[in-house]
């Protein structure tokens, strides 16, 4: 499908904060991003304002705090979705329709179960969470991530193995953590690990580089098949050059490194 | 006659009492402001006495506790205005938009930007987060009911010093304790509401530790059609009251801020410290930003302190309305208040709009949407009165002008005499033992332990960081530059600017200097400073001392901004600021400047690039060692206190901004405490990189006055030797080379001091860590 025809549902309640950079940020690629807000897809509103959730092609959990995240990060939001939408949420999922989650969006996919997400589309129970992290504050800082996905995510779609990203980090709760002892291992067997911390030369990284000491530097994974994405950065925080927090030190491109997985997933769509 | 037999319990279903004031004697007018703690004066009473003998009734107790509010130095500020008035009100230019709630400048042909700072010292000093939080939320409001979309915050605070050994005040909290309440507050609020904290400052000195400062700063970008009234454009329009409900908490607020803080404030003020609610706000900036852009209101406002008594009579009075509220109309957070309890209650959260009738559906739609709790409880009047009614029956009515014109004093004052000691320079150990010192002085060291709890990137505006350099090893940054409008490049740029030990010694010079700080933290990053926002934070104005250094500060500013031909379309007065027995702060006039930038991509920050380059010191290096970081850690005295040469500051400060649009800065830093020595190393440090600084071509014999003074206007520039020549002949006589860089240590030449850079590093970026818990970069 073209670019300009892909519509985005940036999906909102109160406490969603990343919204507003997360719609410009799939302006920039040429998609038709919108913010909607969860009572749109509820019907919760006059007429002119309801959605549905089977007329966009993509769907973005941006960052934030949603309901505050005074329960566990993300469960409030996940809970609200799943007894509102949970049904369509599922189809929209197997239809291979992408789903992106930073941040507080990555939590909310965990919570819901769409990731990991080993044995189908969406876990009855959340087979993960994204725990305090290490240094038991919140962390506003720069990170390097690495592309080790081997081609299953469409979210790197294009970007190569190995490739080196600076995307800020700014979470409090980000280490991703699993009672299953084999969950490294599945993830990695499944392809489902997509972005890891490293240091800018690339090697393993080490607080702070590894801002909140997720095992094995996990900081962004996806479903079995790849069109499910979370992670903790901020990539559309990255979309030009000039937001990076050392871009007066030079840069190689007028363009942000997140804007990567942006293109990557509307090339993805392009081939659909 | 007793006090208590004054006031007669009307027979009603609420709770309210009428009071007899007429033949009260002084005694008796003393007691009853005493007793319903509305702050007045007996003379103040005695006014009221007589405006109710004129209105042939005697008032409610909902009508004198609004006068306690309305009257109160936080709301009305009788002491200060005279002196505003006299030295910085009245500079005007034409790109100020408005001077409402916040400022508003404009930005460029279709976008205004707001900036405003208040301060929220008094909750803070009792309630540390949610002093801090509620300070934040209300600075917000006031940005958003401009129309405007908020899209930076900047916090700067005064504290005791955080590694304060020995007993404490009675009453007083630990400055440790009270900064991780403050920074946590400013942190779990501003990071919920998606608004980054970008810029901020702290300032440690055993006089803030009986009253510590916590003032607020936001800003704000709205399309220029878009730009809100803070009040009703006429008669016959609906007053809607949304965001959170009201309650008790938050009651007499205005009245604890025009006070001195005293050993029993936590146990007297508690109920003063409002609660705050992120969740509730977020959705309420989504919908504030929608009205302005539909244009369904005609105005809008804040409920700050004194809540609904104060924001309807000024919604109203603007135009020269009056109001009718229905009082029960109100939603609560708790059965039972007092509707004087309704009408002056600070709950949190909550603002007001006014619209013409046929919009009101439209607009509580628009709430709804987000869950937001909206009432319309009243309407504008022809009357030019507050009226007030609980049920259809009247339990206030009064003139809109008597209540809110408030009472103005010319308080008498001294002019300050500075006490100064004998002109001696400090004995001092090596120079590399005097940088680490200074470098590690709290004052001066890494702030990143609160920098990296605040989300300072979100809404993915920012282009200059508050530390800049190497990732994850940077130093300090100047200004903040915002990029507000996603598909424009064009820049604000924001710098906090004060310095409390130069106002103290010296307080129009302080005053001066202040600005000058601010100022110089812009243009550093390449942005032509373009307003101020200013937060004066003062002692006792009862007390002539403090009044008059009041007074000369305020002098100080208002000579330099109308130098500068720069406006200041906002600002906030803070009085009252002294501890129990009676300890003042220092004098402290807060500065926020905001600068425009015309391309992002040209901004310079503050870390070295490269080896093998040129320092140049910008700017006049004097013999101005008074209240200077190196004479308070290593007690010399006398000297002079810096002194701002406006037309000289403007005059180099053009010069370095047009070297800098010719992209010949590579970095460019502030100089300030600590002198030339501390920005060259905290220029090393962003930078990773060493220095060979040499001085010896400044005018002036002494070294350490030319290391170490704080002369103002000054900026180190880092130039690529190929530039240098077209550098310095923009400059004319500005720029003195100060030395290379290059290699991985600081070398002071004319000293023995050869300190590695990663020593320095350690040196600046450890202490705070070490006494706020956790680890550096």
């Amino acid at each position: 499908m073209k670019a300009q025809d892909v519509k985005v549902c940036v999906l909102r309640i109160e406490g969603t904060n990343c919204e507003d950079e997360m719609v410009e940020a799939f302006r920039t690629v040429g998609a038709r991003p919108e913010k909607v807000h969860l009572k749109q897809l509820l019907g919760q509103c006059s007429d002119g304002l309801k959605r549905s959730l089977e007329e966009y092609d993509i769907l973005a959990l941006p960052g934030g705090f949603s309901a505050g995240d005074y329960v566990r990060a993300g469960a409030l939001f996940a809970a609200r979705i799943k007894a509102a939408v949970g049904h369509d949420l599922k189809m929209f999922v197997e239809a291979g329709k992408p789903v992106l989650g930073v941040c507080n969006g990555f939590q909310v996919l965990v919570e819901l179960g769409l990731l990991p997400a080993f044995d189908g589309t969406m876990a009855e129970q959340p087979e993960a969470a994204l725990y305090t992290n290490d240094s038991g504050r919140f962390e506003c800082r720069p990170s390097v991530l690495r592309n080790d996905n081997r081609g299953n995510c469409v979210f790197t779609t294009g970007i190569k193995p190995g490739a080196l990203m600076q995307i800020p980090s700014a979470h409090g709760e980000g280490r991703l953590l699993s009672s299953d002892p084999r969950f490294l291992d599945r993830l990695e067997t499944g392809d489902q690990v997509v972005f890891r911390y490293v240091q800018p030369d690339g090697s393993p990284a080490v607080y702070p580089w590894n801002p909140n000491g997720s095992p094995s530097d996990i900081a962004g994974i996806c479903n079995p098949v790849g069109n499910v994405m979370g992670m903790m950065p901020h990539p559309e925080r990255a979309v030009t050059a000039y937001t990076a927090a050392d871009w007066t030190r030079g840069h190689r491109s007028e363009d942000g490194d997140g804007k990567q997985i942006f293109t990557a997933v509307m090339k993805y769509l392009s081939k659909r | 006659m007793a006090v208590k037999d004054r006031m007669m319990k009307r027979q009603a279903v609420y709770d309210l009492c009428d009071i007899k004031l007429s033949g009260a004697s002084d005694e008796e007018l003393k007691g009853i402001s005493d007793a319903l703690s509305l702050g007045l004066s007996l003379d103040e009473m005695k006014t009221v006495r007589d405006y109710y003998a004129r209105e042939k009734r005697e008032p409610t107790d909902v009508e004198l506790q609004s006068l306690g509010q309305a009257w109160s130095e936080h709301c009305c500020y009788k002491s200060s205005k005279t002196f505003l008035k006299e030295f910085v009100f009245g500079l005007n230019r034409d790109d100020v938009l408005s001077r409402g709630d916040a400022g508003v400048m404009i930005f460029d042909d279709d976008y205004g930007y707001a900036l405003r700072v208040e301060s929220h010292n008094h909750p803070s000093a009792i309630e540390p987060y949610g002093g801090a939080a509620t300070g934040i939320g209300g600075i917000v409001r006031d940005v958003i009911c401009m129309g405007a979309q908020p899209i930076g915050l900047a916090d700067p605070l005064c504290f005791g010093r955080p590694d304060r050994q020995g007993e404490l005040p009675a009453g007083i909290k630990h400055p440790r304790y009270l900064m991780n309440g403050v920074v946590s507050g400013i942190r779990n609020y501003g990071n919920r509401i998606g608004v980054p904290t970008i810029a901020g400052a702290f300032y440690f000195d055993e006089a803030y530790t009986g009253n510590c400062l916590v003032n607020v700063c936001c800003l704000g970008i709205v399309k220029r059609k878009d730009l809100l009234n803070n009040f009703a454009s006429g008669p016959g329009e609906i007053m809607i009251l949304f965001g959170g409900r009201t309650g008790r908490d938050g009651i007499h607020g205005v009245n604890f801020a025009s006070k001195d803080i005293t050993a029993t404030s936590e146990d007297d003020s508690r109920g003063a410290v409002q609660l705050g609610d992120p969740i509730t706000k977020e959705p309420v900036i989504h919908a504030c930003t929608e009205l302005a852009q539909r244009h369904l209101v005609t105005g809008m406002k804040d409920l700050g302190g004194g809540g609904l008594s104060c924001v309807v009579g000024e919604m109203a009075i603007e135009k020269g309305c009056g109001a009718d509220v229905d009082l029960e109309k109100v939603q609560l957070k708790e059965s039972g208040l007092a509707p004087w309890e309704i009408w002056v209650s600070e709950s949190q959260e909550r603002m007001m709009c006014t619209c013409t009738p046929d919009k009101v559906q439209e607009i509580l739609d628009l709430f709804a949407l987000w869950d937001i709790i909206a009432t319309p409880v009243g309407r504008t009047t022809d009357t030019g009165r507050t009226r007030l009614y609980w049920k259809g029956e009247k339990i206030f009515d009064m003139d809109i002008q008597f209540l809110t014109g408030g009472p103005v004093y010319r308080r008498p004052f001294n002019m300050p005499v500075p006490v100064r000691g004998p002109d001696r320079m400090p004995a001092l150990p090596a120079a590399d033992q005097v940088l680490i010192t200074l470098l590690a002085d709290p004052n001066v060291a890494s702030k990143e332990w609160a920098i990296r709890q605040y989300d300072h990137e979100v809404r993915a505006c920012t282009v200059t960081h508050p530390i800049v350099g190497r990732l994850n090893r940077g130093g300090p940054g100047d200004a903040t530059v915002l990029k507000p409008v996603y598909d424009r490049w064009k820049g604000l740029a924001a710098a906090v600017g004060c310095n409390p030990w130069f106002t103290a010694a010296d307080p129009y010079r302080g005053g001066m200097a202040s600005i000058d700080e601010a100022y110089r933290n812009v243009v550093a990053v390449g942005a032509m400073p373009n307003a101020f926002t200013d937060c004066l934070n003062f002692g006792n104005p009862e007390n002539p001392d403090r009044l008059g250094e009041f007074r000369e500060a305020v002098h100080g500013l208002g000579d330099i901004a109308r130098g500068l031909g720069i406006p200041i379309p906002s600002g906030n007065v803070s009085m009252y600021n002294q501890a129990p027995g009676g300890e003042h702060i220092l004098p402290t006039p807060m500065i926020v400047c905001c600068g425009l930038i015309g391309d992002v991509r040209k901004a310079v920050t503050a870390d070295l690039k490269r080896a093998g380059t040129q320092l140049f010191a910008v700017g006049d290096t004097k013999d101005e060692m008074e209240a200077s970081l190196l004479f308070r850690i290593f007690h010399g005295t006398g000297g002079q206190v810096p002194l701002v040469d406006v037309p000289r500051l403007k005059e180099v400060s053009a010069r370095l901004l047009k070297a800098m649009g010719e992209g010949l800065v590579l970095s460019c830093h502030d100089c300030s405490d600590g002198g030339i020595a501390v920005a060259a190393a905290e220029m090393a440090i962003g930078g990773d990189l060493g220095v060979e600084l040499d001085v010896t071509d400044l005018p002036g014999q002494d070294l350490n006055v030319k290391l170490y003074s704080e002369s103002c206007s000054r900026w180190l520039a880092e130039v690529d030797p190929k530039d240098a020549d077209r550098f310095r002949k923009i400059m004319g006589d500005a720029a003195r080379p100060i030395g290379r860089t290059g290699s991985d240590v600081f070398v002071i030449k004319g000293t023995d001091a050869r300190i590695p850079v990663s020593k320095l590093r350690s040196a600046w970026s450890e202490p705070l860590w070490q006494v706020m818990g956790g680890r550096a970069q």
